[in-house]
């Protein structure tokens, strides 16, 4: 007896999944659901290759506009 | 990530550095050393924005999407499978999916995350730390770590996947 679940439910589970952090029961049941559809299967390989890319970032290319973005989040609660 | 400016942080860097030269000798190994670091460097940025009562509202540092689906829910039918696939890369020339416009529309896509977001995906998926040593690091639950990161993720593949379709004739 194998618990299924849809997409929907599957892709929230992903980085989970990636992770090998899920209950057994769960993660065969995103095994078997992957095989069955394609589109799935697709997101996960996409998001496989998502994740493979942003490693290929350099440290130094994602800190300076974020420094940015968290002085207009300061300045904005400050202001509000 | 903590407090409100970057001469606040800068002293912060200053007093954690203070902090593990003094603690070095109590450095248990437990956690990697970078781990501990960062905790010591959390734990007094997180003091001073008390200190300075200027600690930011959780939904700004978080997200206030959290408990929204991360998906489209208009992508699937009512019993929560796809209406329309997704648009599949998949078979698109890697030089393509991996050239240089597509690491740029990455940087952008995590500039715009909320900053924990941001920051779970940065440690996660640029420096290549482990689940455990950014929930350590951050004082997030195994949980809260997965969710902020796999929202991040989330919202850097959608990124890609336009792009890839604006490119694609």
């Amino acid at each position: 007896m194998t618990t299924s679940i849809a997409c929907r439910e599957l892709l929230e589970l992903l980085s989970g999944y990636l992770d090998g952090a899920l209950p057994t029961d769960t993660t065969v049941a995103i095994e078997s659901h992957l095989a069955g559809s394609d589109g799935c299967a697709s997101v996960l390989e996409e998001f496989r290759r998502a994740i493979a890319l942003t490693g290929r970032l350099r440290e130094e290319q994602v800190p300076p506009a974020q420094r940015d973005l968290l002085l207009h989040t300061f300045r904005d609660w400050v202001a509000g | 990530m903590f407090v409100a400016s970057d001469a606040v942080a800068d002293e912060c860097v200053q007093e954690a550095w203070l902090g593990v030269l003094q603690g070095i000798d109590r450095f248990e190994g437990r956690s990697s050393l970078r781990t501990w670091i960062f905790r010591i460097l959390v734990n007094i940025a997180k003091t001073r924005g008390q200190r300075e009562s200027r600690s930011v509202p959780f939904a700004t540092l978080a997200g206030d999407d959290l408990d929204q689906p991360t998906w489209d829910p208009s992508s699937f039918d009512a019993g929560g499978h796809w209406t329309s696939l997704p648009f599949d890369w998949r078979g698109l020339p890697e030089d393509r999916v991996s050239g240089r416009e597509t690491l740029a529309v990455i940087g952008r896509a995590i500039d715009t995350l909320p900053p924990m977001q941001a920051e779970v995906i940065r440690l996660r998926d640029v420096l290549g730390w482990s689940s455990d040593e950014v929930r350590n690091a951050l004082d997030l639950t195994d949980t809260n770590q997965r969710v902020l990161l796999h929202r991040a993720r989330v919202k850097v593949r959608a990124a890609v996947e336009d792009h890839l379709r604006s490119v694609t004739p």
